[in-house]
Parts: structure tokens; sequence; C-alpha cells
């Protein structure tokens, strides 16, 4: 399957996309320019050696590059201990400012939310309570063209 | 009740989807089957409201990859059978009895359905007799993901406004608006099933159609359409050289934009004359 064909696949049918049945921790990503946001819906298995991230969901108010960043990294997800959602989290953030200024805000706003969804689940150690976390993007969501149609060259 | 709205709205879509995968005749009926049970959907939910039932639009997702029509009416023939199951709880027996005439009919005309060969999903990105770019083959997929997605969004939005007004005035705009985005996603998810794309929209979150401001959801709204126009405008001279015929349809499509628009501004005044009245 080539790069187009596994995009494509995960815009025609999202993976993990919803809430889950049984969760024990969920975390927000939100981009404040323009209200769009992810929620992530995680359970982690406790009681194992190392607990690990047993089902991953999430929700988006966004667009569909969002929604392919969501099916993508929560696939990626699943399956990880939290040090490891932790290193996804870190690799990817390592890896948008090589991606185009409005593809990296979406990625940038679902790595938050997986972020926010581990953190949380710490927080609730102590606390399980603790409302989930929410972060925000830092990247700007600007599409080229309409930074194109604002500064016109000619 | 709250599983039979869950298992209608599931089935709605079913059956609409399924339609746009049909290359005959079958295609009409699946489609006047959907609004049937889109019909049935509005009506579950007014019985939910007037018996004072929480609700949301919540539901599954629903796998539509298949290989032959069969595999799906047979899906659509067991989740109306669930359906017609659940309508024995249902405290209303005139709405249940209507509603289980309508599936009685509907499950005897599935079976009877010839198959047919599926080819929605090859992910050929083709349209019939039309060469395109690979940008313009690019921008158009994007754009059909995104805005069928959004017509989805906006029925339930406007049905949701819909189903909790009382006011005369404000539902006529919101079931036109609600019938024209009927009309995008029939053009949209046919397109999809030709060019092999086909999937069925996500879940709208619930935040967007419970609404709590309904002038900023206009406002910003207004913002949105004058967006797809644009981006309808792009298409159209993307596609141009390649298919006339097709940028007809996108000049279409944005021209029906400045409706939708002009109808979202009556409501919003509307709603800002009624605010200034009570202040």
């Amino acid at each position: 399957m080539n790069a187009d064909a596994m995009l494509i696949e995960h815009m025609m049918s999202p993976k993990n996309y919803g809430k889950i049945a049984y969760k024990n921790s969920e975390g927000i990503g939100k981009n404040p320019q323009n209200g769009e946001k992810v929620v992530v819906y995680m359970h982690i298995k406790e009681d194992e050696p190392v607990p690990y991230i047993d089902n991953i969901g999430f929700e988006a108010i966004g667009c569909t590059t969002t929604v392919v960043a969501g099916s993508m990294l929560t696939e990626e997800a699943k399956g990880l201990s939290i040090e490891g959602a932790r290193n996804l989290v870190a690799a990817t953030k390592a890896l948008l400012e090589k991606l185009p200024e409005e593809d990296a805000s979406c990625s940038e706003m679902v790595a938050l939310a997986i972020e926010a969804a581990v953190d949380t689940y710490e927080k609730r150690k102590e606390d399980a309570s603790y409302p989930p976390i929410t972060y925000y993007v830092a990247t700007s969501c600007t599409p080229k063209e309409e930074e194109k149609d604002e500064n016109p060259t000619d | 009740m709250k599983t039979l709205l869950i298992k209608t709205h599931e089935a709605w879509l079913e059956m609409l989807f399924t339609g746009f995968m049909s290359h005959t005749r079958n295609r009409e009926t699946l489609y006047d089957f959907s609004d049937i049970l889109f019909r049935h959907f509005t009506w579950i939910e007014h019985a939910m409201i007037k018996a004072g039932e929480s609700y949301d639009y919540d539901r599954d997702n629903i796998p539509i990859k298949v290989e032959r029509l069969d595999d799906m009416l047979k899906t659509i023939v067991n989740r109306l059978l669930e359906i017609d199951l659940q309508l024995m709880g249902l405290e209303d027996r005139d709405l249940a009895e209507r509603i289980s005439s309508d599936i009685r009919y509907m499950v005897d005309t599935l079976k009877e359905m010839n198959d047919e060969v599926i080819t929605a999903f090859s992910v050929s990105r083709k349209l019939p007799n039309i060469e395109l770019t690979k940008e313009a083959t690019d921008a158009l997929t994007l754009f059909l993901f995104e805005e069928s997605y959004k017509e989805y969004e906006l029925i339930m939005i406007y049905n949701y406004l819909k189903a909790h007004s009382d006011d005369v005035f404000l539902n006529r705009i919101f079931q036109i608006l609600i019938d024209e985005s009927f009309f995008h996603l029939r053009s949209f998810g046919d397109m999809m099933a030709k060019m092999g794309i086909l999937g069925v929209p996500r879940v709208v979150m619930k935040e967007l159609y419970q609404i709590e401001d309904v002038t900023a959801f206009l406002k910003s709204g207004i913002k949105e359409e004058l967006a797809a126009k644009e981006e309808c405008r792009r298409l159209s001279e993307a596609v141009a050289n390649e298919s006339p015929k097709l940028a007809r349809f996108f000049d279409f499509i944005n021209n029906q934009e400045n409706y939708h628009i002009s109808l979202m501004k009556e409501a919003l005044a509307y709603y800002e004359s009624k605010k200034g009245a009570h202040a």
C-alpha cells in the first residue's frame, strides 16, 4: 500500500474513532485559534507488570487531516506503556517542524490530547476524580492558500 | 427509546450509503428507504423529547466496506429486524405500528433485490470519462471527505435545532437547510463511490449540535459557507480544462451556498431581533 492509499484508508474508515466503553483516563488537545479540538479516551490495563494502553479512542472537531492524524497516532499508541506513549508524543512533536503548518497543527493537537490523557491518568492515581487535562497547540493553523491570499506578491 | 434512536440512526446511514454503492435501479429504492428511516429517526426523537428523555446523536462507527451489495443488504435487514424487536417496548403503539409496517415492507423489498459487485472501495480515484491531474485529484479527494462530513454535520445540527424549536419561521429555514444538505451529501457520496473512496462520516460531537449560542453558531456557519464557496471556486478552476462538466457542478454548488448564506442571515436577524425584544 503506498502513502496515498494508506492516508485514504484512514480517511475512509478512521481507526479508533469514537468513545470507548471503559476508560480510566481522557485528555484534550485544543486549538484556541479556531476552536478545533481532539479528545482522547484511554483505558490503561493496570494489572500487568508494566501497565499499558489496551484501548484508545478519539473524537475530533476539526478537519480531515486531524482525523487522519488521530487515526494514525492512536493506532500507534495502542499497546504502548506510559513511557512508550510519552516517547510517541515526543517523537511526533519533533516531527512537527518538518510538516506543512496546517498539518503540523492538526498532528500537534492529537499528540497533545494523548499527552493530556497520560498526564490525567497519572493525576488520577492520587485523585480519582481529577478532571481531564487540556493542552493547547503552539503551532498556527492557517492554510497556505489563505496566507497567499492575505499577502499577495503581485 | 435510546437504543431505538441509535439503531435507526445507524440503519438510515447504512441504507443511504448502500444506495451510493449501487450501480442499478436499486439505488433509487435505497435512497427512498433511507429517507423513510430518517423520518423514523425524527419521529423517535420527537417522542423522546415529549417524554422528557435525554438523548444525543452518538452511534457506533458503521463499517460498509463490502464486495457485494448482498453483504450490506443482509446487514441492513438484520438491523431492521433488531429495530422491529425494539419497537415492542415503545409506549406509543401507533408510532410503533407505523414504523413496524414500513420495516416489514422494506425488509421484503431488500430481500428481493438483485446482487451487485461493489466498486465503491476500489480507491481508483477516477471519475468515469474524466482525466484529472494528480493535483486536482488530491484536491477533489480531500474536498469530498471534508464536505461529506460537513453536510452530515449540518443535517444533524439543523435537525437538532428544529427538534427543539416550535418557531414556524425558524423551522422553515432549518428544514430547507436540511434538505439542501441532503442533496449535497448525496451528490458528494455519489462522487465518492464513483471514485472508489466511499466512507461514512464520523460521529458528530455533542457540543456541535447541543448549541448554547445559536447566533454565534450562525455567524461562524456563514463564514464556513463562504470558505466552502471559495473551495468550490478553486476546484472548479482546477478541473475546468479537464472537465467543463465537473467545473459546472462545482459552480452550481458554489452558487447554492449563496442561498444557504442568505437563509442563515435571515435566521440570524430573527434571533437577534428576538434577543433585542427580550432585552
